[in-house]
């Protein structure tokens, strides 16, 4: 830098800078420095956040990559080894489950996207008193996933289940089905779980949605010829793009990392045969349980590079529908 | 034809348009009322559960749902053997703290990034966006050794308040509301000479109100029902949040469902109550949260 000379004038939280500078490359820092008043005022405003987010978020994605080197247990210092995590995971038929399974989750995405859609015309109706639906079947959303999961796993208890006591009463099931006990049915019951809770959350999206189509699109459908339901196919869903991806987006991280639904559902064991365990139940299990932080750090960074390439094709299809929507 | 035949016509139609509209509504009621029982049910089941006495029938088929021998034994045995009170002290503390904290803290950040033109705002907007698809749980081991070696707040509420005080989501949509405000109204405020933290605080917060009580509304039903953290830190009886404290009792009462439904329902019913005299702050929230 060829600054000749400088000049600083200092206010309570602003300096200004009025330097003489004989390179003309020297332009973003004129416009900075010279054209403007530098301040810190930007800076300090976002001091705070920064600060929380570097120390919980960004300190421990690099220390995660780090651990996912080495052997450790949280208590000893960690101890490097190299890829052996790594090498580990690949022959670890419960990562691979895990992985499947976590993969198997995302199944409630296009359900839960289809359904709350579904739901979000019914009660988009004006009926009387259908703001006491919308409310009833935002509840479970509300309630938590620990205190409707405890409720959950009792509904398909062998006993006393109203799951069993229903079929039965109505005559489909002669015999109470073990459905807690069934490693096939692991899987679907907390999945069950997550759409049930999901609903009334997706439902309230849509209708928002949907309260923003314009009406005399529907009207230029009727004349078009539209019946009820192609009404909808051709108006709301296509209507509905920007809460489709929001929900496509946020329903299938949430899949991915999938945790509570399974340890609810499954009483903290993830199920017989490790039927219910998906990625972060894994994570949880080697670092917390088992102690294996380095090996439960791989498995993070498994994680992470799913979520990354989750990320890129969210983008793109972001990006893609503000292409078709302009 | 005649006008009166036109007429008897128009009355037919009309007659039998507001038939069909009664037909139709009813099978809307109908769908509506399929969900709804769908969504309450097992809530009810609970609700009803907690009040059976010893002689009711839990394990039976058919089902008994009303009690015949309604009691409150349950909610006092629970509320005995555990601090149920306590959980939700804990809960609440967490949460409003959490909350208050979260919103003023995201609210600062979101200012200059809306309307602020400083060096390395680009930088600072991509990498928030950046950390945003870190999965959470990917930082809870680093922020366990932290928590126990560095910040000694293992086992104590601060640990579940100091890593949820600044979210990338709150300050990308409080930064959405911030940059709808209209600059004009800000040039005039510094040209009385009003301080940036002024204008902060006495223009722009006030102009957002709705934008912030969704974020303070969301922030807190998270706190509240946030679990895996919380069950890694709180180890404590005393010191547990509702839903680890939950978990811990699911566990005591493994075999008795009548203790486990009261302590769901009395964790349930305040948060429900709470969101009944905020409903309206709800709805327009996610109306709000994803713009067309």
């Amino acid at each position: 830098m060829h600054v000749a000379a400088c000049e600083i004038i200092a206010g309570s939280n602003t300096f200004e800078v009025s330097c003489v500078v004989t390179n003309a490359d020297l332009e973003g820092f004129t416009r900075m420095f010279m054209t403007k008043k530098f301040s810190f005022t930007p800076y300090l405003f976002l001091a705070p956040a920064l600060l929380i987010i570097a120390v919980f978020i960004l300190y421990p994605t690099v220390a995660v990559v780090y651990y996912s080197f080495t052997d450790y247990n949280i208590v000893q210092p960690p101890v490097w080894v190299g890829l052996q995590n790594y090498q580990q995971l690949v022959q670890d038929p419960i990562f691979w489950k895990a992985l499947t399974n976590s993969f198997l989750y995302l199944i409630v995405t296009p359900t839960l996207i289809f359904l709350s859609i579904l739901l979000a015309i019914v009660v988009n109706r004006p009926l009387p008193g259908i703001n006491v639906f919308r409310a009833l079947y935002y509840v479970p959303v509300i309630s938590g996933t620990i205190a409707v999961g405890i409720a959950w796993r009792w509904l398909f208890d062998y006993n006393g289940g109203l799951i069993n006591g229903i079929l039965i009463g109505v005559g489909i099931l002669q015999q109470p089905v073990q459905w807690l006990a069934e490693p096939a049915f692991t899987l679907p019951i907390a999945m069950l779980l997550t759409i049930w809770i999901g609903l009334g959350y997706y439902m309230m999206v849509f209708l928002a949605g949907l309260q923003n189509i314009p009406e005399d699109l529907y009207d230029a459908a009727v004349i078009d010829g539209c019946n009820g339901w192609q009404k909808h196919w051709y108006v709301s869903f296509p209507g509905l793009r920007p809460q489709i991806t929001f929900v496509a987006v946020i329903s299938s991280l949430a899949a991915i990392e999938v945790f509570n639904e399974i340890f609810v559902t499954t009483g903290g064991l993830g199920g017989i045969l490790n039927s219910g365990v998906t990625l972060v139940f894994y994570l949880w299990r080697q670092a917390f349980r088992l102690q294996h932080a380095g090996y439960a750090s791989a498995i993070a960074i498994v994680l992470l590079v799913i979520t990354l390439g989750f990320s890129i094709i969210n983008i793109r299809l972001l990006e893609r529908s503000e292409q078709e929507a302009s | 034809m005649t006008n009166a035949q036109t007429l008897t016509l128009a009355r037919a139609t009309h007659a039998r348009r507001v038939r069909n509209q009664i037909l139709e509504n009813i099978v809307w009621y109908m769908i509506l009322f399929l969900m709804a029982v769908i969504t309450v049910l097992p809530f009810l089941w609970i609700l009803l559960t907690s009040f059976k006495g010893p002689h009711d029938q839990i394990v039976s088929i058919p089902l008994q749902f009303i009690p015949n021998d309604p009691t409150v034994a349950n909610y006092v045995r629970v509320w005995n053997q555990l601090p149920i009170g306590k959980f939700f002290l804990n809960s609440i503390f967490v949460g409003v703290t959490t909350t208050l904290l979260n919103v003023f803290i995201t609210a600062l950040a979101a200012y200059p990034l809306a309307k602020m033109k400083f060096r390395g705002r680009d930088a600072i907007f991509y990498l928030l966006l950046a950390t945003f698809i870190i999965p959470a749980q990917l930082t809870y081991i680093p922020s366990f050794v932290l928590a126990v070696n560095v910040f000694k707040y293992y086992d104590t509420l601060l640990a579940l308040v100091f890593p949820s005080l600044a979210t990338v989501f709150n300050i990308f949509l409080l930064r959405q509301a911030f940059l709808s405000v209209p600059n004009d109204l800000l040039d005039a405020a510094r040209m009385d000479g009003a301080s940036e933290f002024r204008i902060w605080w006495q223009i722009l917060l006030p102009i957002i109100r709705p934008t912030l009580a969704t974020v303070a509304i969301f922030t807190f039903v998270n706190s509240w029902n946030d679990f895996l953290w919380p069950s890694l830190m709180l180890h404590t009886r005393d010191n547990m949040t509702l839903p680890v404290g939950l978990i811990a009792l699911q566990g005591m009462f493994a075999s008795d469902f009548r203790g486990v439904a009261a302590g769901v329902v009395m964790t349930v019913v305040p948060i429900l109550i709470f969101f009944v005299a905020l409903q309206r702050q709800f709805v327009r929230g996610l109306s709000g949260a994803v713009k067309g």
